[in-house]
Formats: C-alpha cells, sequence, structure tokens
C-alpha cells in the first residue's frame, strides 16, 4: 500500500490501531539478545503452536508477538502478556502451556514466574510497578519490546511517521534545524555535540551533494543499546533520518551496522524495504517532493570504524584509518561532501522532539543536558538491562534503585561508563549527577551509554589493562603516539598486574599517557589512556599495592594470587574434576590440596565450589 | 576453485555495482558464503572491481570479521566484552583452550572446531556470553563451556 | 597573503599554505618523518606537532601536526615549548623501541639527549617507523603495489599475501623514498630483485650499467608516452653523450671562427 498523502497515512494509523484494539489478548515474547540468549525462540514457537491448537476466544496467533529488548534482561527469558502488563520471568519452554492454560484460559497468574523484589520480598503482577521500569522514563525506547520489530503497522499505530507527516507538512528545514537546536538536544555517541549545530553547518554547506549517515557501530564493549534500537525498534531511527535529511537537504544516506549484529542488519534492511513499499522512503516521500534514501553498509568489526572520518572510509570500501585532517566531516565527509553523522539513539529521538516540541524535551533532564539517555547497565549489578533515563539522575539511583545493587553480598567498588574512551567512578562519586559534563569533569565520560559495574572483586588495574590490550589490538596502527604509546603503556600495565613493576614505571606511565593524549590523530588514540587515567586517579593504592607489596586486593591478577582450600571442604571432588591441569589431590569426603607448583590459577575451583572452601590469597 | 564456487562467486559480484565502494560489501558476502576468503577469491574481486590486490588484501587483514584461512565446522566465539571480562571470560576461554587444544584464531586439525574471540557481541546482561554456530549461551560457568560445544 | 606569528615573529605566507611549508621557510627546525613534497601529507608520525591558539582564544592553545595544518590569517605558533619537546621526545623515544637498529632514528634520538629508550624494545621490530610513504609515493605512481596490511600494532607494510606483489614494476620508488632506508632490494648484472621479485634489467648500451626494470620502462611508456629509445643509456652516459656533443659543437664553432 502506497501511502501518498497526510489524510492516508491517518487513515491507515486509525486502521492499525483497530486492528490491534481488536486484539484483546496479547503475548509479547523477548527476542532481544539476552532472552535470546536464554532460549526465547524456542518460547515464541511454543507459544504459537500451542495457542494455534487450542483455539482460543481471546487470542489469536497473530497477538503471540515477538518483541526487541524489553529490558530487565537479568530476568530473561521474559514473556509478557498484555493489556494487564502481566510480567513472566525466567521462562522455560517448559511453562508454556501452563502459561496458556492458567493466565490465558483461565485468567489466573502463574505465581511463581511473577518477579520478587529481592531487597523488599515484594512480588509485582504488572511491570510497569516494578522499580526496575517505575523509575525510567522511555523516549528513545518507547517501542522497544513493546511492537514487533518487523511490523510496520504496529509502529504506526503508536504514532510512527507522524512526525515525519508534520515536518514535510508544516515545517521548513530550517524550522527543523531550529527546533533541534532549541531542544538542545546533544548527541548521544559519546561526544555531546550539539545535534542542531551540527545540522545547521551541514545545511549552510555548499553542494549539490549532502550525505545523511547514522552511526551504528556500537563498537564499545559492554554496551548494547543501539543494538537493541536498530533490532527493536527501526523504524524511530529511520523517521529520525529522513527527518534530518529534509532539515539539511540530503538525498541519501547510510546506516553503517556492524557485522557482529546480524539481527540488527536484517531488521534494519526490513525497516528500510517496508518504509520503501509504503512510499515513505524513496521517491517524493508522502507526495511532499522530498526524496531521501537509505543504505545498510555493513561494518567488518573495527572498534575505530566508529569514528566519523573512519566510518566514511568504510563506508566507501576503504580500510577504517581515521583521516587526519582540520576540516570537520560536516563540510567535507563521505566522498569529500558535507555529511551529517548521529547516532542511533539520537535519531531515534528526533521523532519524538518534533512532534511534542523542544520545549517539551527540554523540561526533561538538565539545562545542559536534556532530555533522557539510554544505558545498558552490565557487570556485577543485579539488574543487569537496558535502561532509559532522565539526565540529571544520580549514579546511586541508577545502580543501587534502578538497577538493584551489587549481589552476592558484595561491595559496590567503582562503576565504568563511556567504554575504552571513559574512566571508572569510585564510590564516592555515587551522587554525581548523569550528565555529558560531569562525568567528564570527573575524570569519565558520559559515553554511548555502557555502564559496567563493578564490585571489590574487580581489580582496577587489571581493568585498565583489560582496557589497553583492547586498544592495542583496536588502534588502526597509523599514527606512532597510539600505536606504540598504547603498546608500550600495556606493557606496562601487565608489569604491574605481574608484580614486576616500580614506581618509575607507573611514574612513565602517567607521562607517556600525556603525549598519547594531546599526539594521536584520533578520538581512539586521544582518549585511549583514559581508563589507566582514571584508576589511577582513584584507586591509586591499588596500583601501588601490585607495585610494593606484589599483591593484588581484589585477588584478580593470577601472577599474585594463589588458591588454597580450607577446612570447608566437604571432600566431593567436584574442584578435582574441573582443575585443567590435575593440580588438586585428595580422596572422596577427605580434604582436598592445591599442588602450588602445579596450579596455574585459572579459578576453575573457586567457580565450581559450592562451599566457599577455596580462598583466594 | 571449483566451477560451482566461482558460479557463487559470480553470483555475488552480479549484486554489487564494479565499483570500489563494494569492496567490504563483496568481501562480507564471501566470507558468509564461504565462511572464509578464499585467496582466488580475492584476486578475483580485485579484477572485477578494478579495485588492486594490495588493497583488497588490505582491507581483507583490517576488518574482524574477515578470516583469511578456512574455519571449522563448529565456530566458538568467545565474548571478550567488558562485562564478560569482569565476570571471568577469561577462565571460560582457557578451559576451551585446553579442553580443544587451540588458541584463540586456530582451528583444530580435523577442522571439526575454530576457536574465536569477539569484542562484545552485545550481550552483556548474560555475562559471560559464548556463541556456538550462531546460538548464544548466557551465563556460561567455565567448566561447563567445553560441554555445550561439544553437545552442540 | 596572511599574517602569522611564528615563536613571535610575524611572518607572511600564502593563504591555505602548509604550516610546515611555511616553518620550513622560516628555517626553524622541525622533525618530519612521513612528510614528503612528492606526496599527500597523512600525520603518521606525529613529530612535526607544533602548538597554536589565536588572540581570541584567550589563551586557550592546542596541539596540531604542522605538515597537515592550513595556515590562517592571525594564527599564533610555537614550536618549541616544553610541551612540545616533550611530545616530541616522547615519539623519538617510542620509535627508539619499535626501530632499535635504524641509523636515522638513533641519530634524531641522540639530537634530542636519548641515548636509551625508556620502553621495552619491541621483539617483533623491523624497523619500519609506519609512514606509509612507500604506500603512498606507489599509489601516486599508479600501482599500488603494497599497501599496509593488518591493524594496530600487528600492522606490517608488505604485498599481498606476502609474496611477489603483481603490480610491482620495479621502479624503486618506495625503497627511494624511505626515510629510515629499510625497504632492501638488490641488482645483479642483468636482475633487480625487490619485494620478493626479480625483474630484467634493461642495461646500458653504451657501458652496460643497469638502466631500468623492462616492466618499470614499459609502464612509462605506455602511461607517459616516453620513446623506447629513451631507457636504452643510462643517465651517466645520457649526459657523456650530451657533453660529447656539445663538445663537438663548440670544436665546430671554433674551427668555423678560425
Ligand atoms: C574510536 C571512536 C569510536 C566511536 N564509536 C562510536 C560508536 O560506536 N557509535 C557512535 O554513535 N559514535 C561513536 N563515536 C563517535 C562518533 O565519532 C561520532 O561523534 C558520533 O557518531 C556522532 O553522533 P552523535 O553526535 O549523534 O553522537 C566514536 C568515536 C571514536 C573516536
Ligand atoms: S589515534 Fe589510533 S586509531 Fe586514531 S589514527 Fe592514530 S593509530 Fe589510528
Ligand atoms: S533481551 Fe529480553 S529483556 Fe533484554
Ligand atoms: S611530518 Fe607531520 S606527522 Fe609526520
Amino acid at each position: 500500500m502506497r501511502i501518498d498523502s497526510i489524510a492516508k497515512l491517518s487513515q491507515w494509523r486509525q486502521e492499525c490501531q483497530a486492528k490491534l484494539a481488536a486484539q484483546k489478548r496479547k503475548v509479547l515474547v523477548c527476542l532481544g539478545p539476552g532472552c535470546l540468549a536464554g532460549g526465547s525462540d524456542e518460547i515464541l514457537e511454543e507459544f504459537k503452536r500451542i495457542v494455534a491448537e487450542k483455539k482460543l476466544a481471546d487470542i489469536s496467533v497473530e497477538a503471540v508477538k515477538k518483541t526487541g529488548c524489553h529490558g530487565f534482561c537479568a530476568r530473561g527469558p521474559l514473556v509478557v502478556i498484555e493489556p494487564e502488563g502481566i510480567f513472566y520471568s525466567k521462562v522455560k519452554k517448559a511453562n508454556v502451556a501452563e502459561i496458556v492454560e492458567t493466565t490465558l484460559e483461565k485468567g489466573k497468574l502463574v505465581e511463581k514466574l511473577l518477579y520478587t523484589d529481592p531487597r523488599t520480598d515484594k512480588t509485582y503482577t504488572d511491570y510497569k510497578e516494578i522499580p526496575f521500569y517505575a523509575r525510567q522514563e522511555r523516549i528513545s525506547l518507547r517501542n522497544v519490546g513493546q511492537i514487533d520489530p518487523d511490523e510496520i503497522g504496529e509502529y504506526v499505530a503508536r504514532g510512527g511517521y507522524a512526525a515525519l507527516a508534520k515536518v514535510l507538512t508544516e515545517m521548513k528545514p530550517q524550522d527543523v534545524i531550529d527546533a533541534v537546536s532549541q531542544s538542545g538536544l546533544r548527541g548521544r555517541g559519546g561526544g555531546g555535540f550539539p545535534t542542531g549545530r551540527k545540522w545547521a553547518t551541514c545545511a549552510r554547506e555548499e553542494s549539490d551533494i549532502r550525505y545523511v549517515l547514522c552511526n551504528g557501530d556500537e563498537g564499545d564493549p559492554g554496551a548494547f543499546m543501539d543494538r537493541c534500537i536498530m533490532e527493536g525498534d527501526p523504524h524511530s531511527v529511520l523517521e529520525g533520518m529522513i527527518i534530518c535529511a529534509y532539515a539539511v537537504g540530503s538525498r541519501e544516506g547510510y546506516v553503517y551496522v556492524r557485522e557482529e549484529y546480524p539481527l540488527a542488519v536484517i531488521n534494519m534492511q526490513k525497516a528500510i524495504d517496508a518504509a520503501h513499499e509504503c512510499g515513505l522512503l524513496g521517491a517524493n516521500i508522502l507526495a511532499s517532493g522530498f526524496s531521501y534514501d537509505i543504505k545498510i553498509s555493513r561494518g567488518g568489526g573495527a572498534f575505530v570504524c566508529g569514528e566519523s572520518s573512519a566510518l566514511m572510509r568504510s563506508v566507501a570500501g576503504e580500510v577504517g584509518e581515521p583521516r587526519a585532517k582540520y576540516i570537520r566531516s560536516v563540510v567535507k565527509g563521505l566522498h569529500d561532501k558535507p555529511t551529517v553523522l548521529n547516532n542511533v539513539e539520537t535519531y531515534a529521538t528526533v521523532p519524538v522532539i518534533m512532534e511534542k516540541g523542544a520545549d517539551w524535551f527540554r523540561s526533561i533532564g538538565t539545562e545542559k543536558s536534556t532530555g533522557t539517555k539510554a544505558f545498558s547497565l552490565a557487570g556485577k549489578v543485579r539488574n543487569t538491562g537496558l535502561i532509559e533515563v532522565p539526565m540529571g539522575i544520580s549514579l546511586r539511583e541508577i545502580i543501587f534503585d534502578i538497577g538493584g545493587g551489587i549481589p552476592d553480598g558484595r561491595e559496590f567498588k567503582a562503576v565504568q561508563t563511556g567504554g575504552p574512551s571513559g574512566g571508572c567512578l569510585p564510590a564516592d562519586k555515587l551522587d554525581l549527577p548523569v550528565d555529558f559534563d560531569t562525568l567528564t569533569r570527573a575524570g569519565s565520560m558520559m559515553g554511548s551509554g555502557g555502564m559496567i559495574i563493578m564490585d571489590d572483586r574487580t581489580c582496577a588495574v587489571d581493568v585498565a589493562r583489560y582496557f589497553l590490550n583492547f586498544l592495542v589490538e583496536e588502534s588502526c596502527g597509523k599514527c606512532v603516539p597510539c600505536r606504540e604509546g598504547l603498546y608500550q603503556l600495556h606493557k606496562l600495565c601487565v608489569k604491574i598486574c605481574e608484580g614486576k613493576a616500580t614506581e618509575n614505571d607507573l611514574a612513565l606511565m602517567e607521562r607517556l599517557s600525556k603525549v598519547i593524549q594531546t599526539a594521536s590523530l584520533c578520538g581512539l588514540g586521544q582518549s585511549g589512556p583514559n581508563p589507566f587515567v582514571s584508576t589511577v586517579q582513584y584507586f591509586r593504592d591499588e596500583y601501588l599495592a601490585h607495585i610494593r607489596d606484589k599483591k593484588c586486593p581484589a585477588g584478580v591478577c593470577r601472577e599474585l594470587i594463589t588458591y588454597t582450600i580450607n577446612d570447608k571442604c566437604t571432600g566431593c571432588l567436584a574442584c578435582i574434576k574441573v582443575c585443567p591441569v590435575d593440580a588438586i589431590t585428595g580422596e572422596k569426603k577427605k580434604l582436598h590440596v592445591i599442588d602450588q607448583e602445579a596450579c596455574t590459577r585459572c579459578g576453575s575451583c573457586y567457580a565450581v565450589c559450592n562451599f566457599d572452601a577455596v580462598d583466594i590469597v | 576453485m571449483t566451477r560451482q564456487d566461482l558460479t557463487k562467486l559470480t553470483a555475488i559480484f552480479d549484486h554489487y555495482p564494479t565499483d570500489a565502494g563494494s569492496l567490504i560489501g563483496v568481501l562480507q558476502d564471501i566470507q558468509r558464503e564461504f565462511h572464509y576468503l578464499p585467496r582466488e577469491a580475492m584476486t578475483k574481486t580485485a579484477e572485477t572491481l578494478g579495485v588492486p590486490l594490495s588493497k583488497v588484501y588490505s582491507v581483507a587483514t583490517f576488518y574482524n570479521a574477515f578470516s583469511l584461512t578456512p574455519r571449522g565446522d563448529t565456530i566458538v566465539r568467545v565474548c571478550k566484552g567488558t562485562a564478560c571480562h569482569i565476570k571471568g571470560a577469561d577462565l571460560l576461554l582457557d578451559q576451551l583452550e585446553s579442553g580443544l587444544g587451540i588458541k584463540p584464531g586456530e582451528t583444530t586439525e580435523d577442522m571439526k572446531y575454530t576457536l574465536e574471540v569477539v569484542n562484545c557481541v552485545g550481550a552483556c546482561a548474560m555475562a559471560p556470553v559464548m556463541i556456538v554456530n550462531n546460538k548464544y549461551h548466557g551465563n556460561v560457568a567455565c567448566n561447563r563451556a567445553l560441554k555445550l560445544v561439544k553437545k552442540d | 597573503m596572511v599574517h602569522i606569528t611564528i615563536n613571535g615573529k610575524v611572518v607572511k605566507a600564502a593563504e591555505g599554505e602548509m604550516l610546515l611549508t611555511v616553518l620550513k621557510r622560516e628555517g626553524i627546525d622541525i622533525p618530519a618523518l612521513c612528510h614528503h613534497e612528492a606526496i599527500e601529507p597523512t600525520g603518521n608520525c606525529r613529530l612535526c606537532m607544533v602548538e597554536i591558539s589565536r588572540a581570541e582564544w584567550e589563551g586557550w592553545k592546542k596541539h596540531v601536526t604542522s605538515c597537515l595544518y592550513p595556515v590562517e590569517d592571525g594564527l599564533i605558533v610555537n614550536t618549541h615549548t616544553p610541551e612540545v619537546i616533550e611530545i616530541r621526545k616522547t615519539i623519538i623515544d617510542l620509535q627508539l623501541a619499535n626501530c632499535p637498529d635504524s641509523d636515522v632514528i638513533q641519530k634524531m634520538a641522540e639530537e634530542y639527549g636519548i641515548y636509551k629508550t625508556s620502553y621495552e624494545t619491541v621483539p617483533e621490530g623491523d624497523n619500519c617507523i609506519m609512514c606509509y610513504a612507500c604506500t603512498r609515493i606507489c599509489e601516486v605512481l599508479g600501482k599500488s603495489a603494497i599497501s599496509a596490511v593488518m591493524r594496530g600494532h600487528k600492522k606490517v607494510i608488505a604485498p599481498p599475501f606476502g609474496e611477489e606483489p603483481p603490480d610491482c614494476i620495479g621502479c624503486l620508488a618506495c625503497a627511494q623514498i624511505c626515510p629510515t632506508n629499510v625497504i632492501p632490494w638488490t641488482d645483479t648484472d642483468s636482475t633487480r630483485t625487490i619485494w620478493k621479485k626479480t625483474f630484467d634489467l634493461i642495461t646500458c648500451t653504451s657501458c652496460g650499467k643497469a638502466v631500468i626494470t623492462k616492466d618499470f620502462a614499459e609502464y612509462l611508456m605506455a602511461q607517459r608516452q616516453i620513446p623506447k629509445e629513451y631507457f636504452e643509456t643510462c643517465d651517466e652516459c645520457k649526459r657523456m653523450a650530451t657533453a660529447r656533443k656539445m663538445g663537438e659543437i663548440v670544436t665546430k664553432a671554433q674551427e668555423a671562427a678560425l
């Protein structure tokens, strides 16, 4: 069906809404990355099979839907039953028959699958009341986990493409740019550059061709917001891009998606095809005379390709090496033409700003960081998952109120934001408001939204070593400070982890870091030392413990720890079976012993022991 | 390359405009079809797209997505993202390395298994994550890893 | 024409000219390993960094690679601040760890008072500083026979698959442009070998010395319409021939005058 007028779009929207309203009951099965790892694809099939078989009055097979990430990944696989919002967590394929029978047929709850907050022992039925969800405010994630991403009709039913219609009929390109500027929207990809200003610069450039690109590279290890948006609500990204293209006068663009996200590639492509078919993308969009087309460019899995000039070279089919230039890519970008590059989440936010207005957006968040920000919570936190919160909320609220605190009775140690370009913030920074400028001032950065929580069993030096290793591998290798500098910085960090370093080495690292930061060609190198610099700023004692006492207080660095078995050992043989080098001896029901010579400190015994009998010293 | 392989290759080329801009897309499709980049396919790509062979080779070696050697039937990928790292991905990798007798990037002699390390697959909430032939396994205990691999 | 201030002195420069060119013209000593007139600057080595500022920046300043920075009116440049020197020293120190056997790097290091690197010597170092001069000149010549392969610290300059590069014509441009002389090549009486590929040489018809590889001559004949005869004698013999001809003309003229 071709939608070639605003009237037709409204009529279509009403039809879509009516169709959804006719589905009294709906089963939403999360097929986000976390739930999928728990086998939710099989759960979906099972629901479809049983519902089809039983031919229930209230629910049809079409009303059993797959969605993108619902957010509370730690509790996955998730199944939500609408309209009540009944939240079933940790669902197994074997539970499906029971859910159909009890809830869909009899209207009762399957109590054992409901979520109970471990801190309050309160059990919840409606997910919207669970603290994890209740404290969030979802703009860019408005549809993620709520709709079937393959159905353009569901996006339209929830108001999708209304912003585009409004923009094309009621607004001039300059009005769009003004609205984005007034909203205070800043880029969600890490830098926090004012989006309106970027668009204005591009629109001002004299040129026959301009490009509008979307950065879906998400190379930051530990971040999955962009993935979830592209997989769970691809049309919101497209709509944002089309609006941007209209504002700056672009006729073509690319979405750069990393190859490691195959489902994101598939869903974005399906969305592009569907939008094309309806006349919402391509030539003469909504009969407005404006044309814009989007192609997908698959990234080859290189972190540096998230950097703007590297991304543009990669789109052009070249090696993703950043180009050193003092002319910005909004002026000379892809194929040397003016180019706007924005992040996935930035684009997904734009349609909502167009609909509800700049003032509404400004009313959320803080003065200089308006709106909301999506984060992926991961690491040593109870409620790992995908969240969106107003800017200015404190780290404590995110980690403890939404995130549910640290599991296994351990202590919070630090939170890592900004990925390899960011830093670690310790407990005394927990009350800082989360916004672009505060996090930067504290020595970390907002970054794209990966938030990794660490407990007292995480070693700060090891974390620095991890990121440096990542960067040494991911550096493009073009310029010397980054290629050789980070290589040496990593070597020195390894030396500390192995207990072989001196305080002179630490001083050398600090001097070297400064030069890498100022002399590197692109953002990767310029921010590369940050994980080291921030950990040494906040956890210097821990560095010194490795250097002076040859100890790793967190019990992580292999060269500095030993595993021993204490008298809680019941002699269950479990550790003996898992030890890969046969370093443990002992008989059934007798105390086991680790041969320190043979032990490689792999930690298998520690992981497998059910009696807390393995100590790390 | 067999005639059949060449047909597959031509089908891939037909999908793209014959210019330098298609290079990465073409190589990705070749990788997907053959599970690695056969040398002859790279030479053919250079000829077809009119790109110097050196450029094809530098692109092929730059991106993680490409492999220049044939890979095994079962591809085991261990996520080394930050979340997986602090949740013990190293231990998991250790177990797989010793269990399969290969290092990351290598393939067992019988061509059954290839072990790879990937940078974050975006399933951090289920860390540590291991992917066996595109099937995701979350919260993998290190002593279970090898069993999961051998089962698939 | 624009005016910029370099180390306190006002200097004229052409608009859009690269800062390094201006600095060199002013006789200021700026190390620059990856820069060469014949190729576009890429900013790999980072040695040519200087500090820049402007009056309206109110004391704010930044560091840029001068080889890539187009000058603009009102630019204030400082080339030898303690920060700039620290950057240069650190980079040379890193290069010394990477290329311990390179005499070019050793000499440069000594100029900065570095006799031993502060870092661990890179075990797999091959004395290549990764300036891309060779790949860039090869591209300029229209061949692109070699390229940078791999990524990050593993990056090396190599022909495809590490074997004889099919597009190489043995012109030696890469070896000659290399600032640290690390691209090896050898000649015998009738052959030349570079990048493991061996070429037949055209030898000088008068003295028998090597003139050019057959492949390069053919390439130039086809691409630049240079006549075949041009490659039959070596440069030296060409010069001698010219001199001889000049001599003959002079003698003839003298004879005529008598
Ligand atoms: C090394 C490096 C990696 C980056 N990776 C990403 C990324 O994965 N996703 C992203 O949106 N931006 C990334 N960026 C930032 C982009 O260069 C660019 O600023 C951003 O896409 C602009 O969009 P925004 O203004 O909407 O944030 C990266 C930057 C650097 C220096
Ligand atoms: S800073 Fe690193 S990633 Fe960026 S250009 Fe230099 S080597 Fe490449
Ligand atoms: S993947 Fe299902 S909740 Fe995130
Ligand atoms: S000469 Fe400018 S970076 Fe090398």
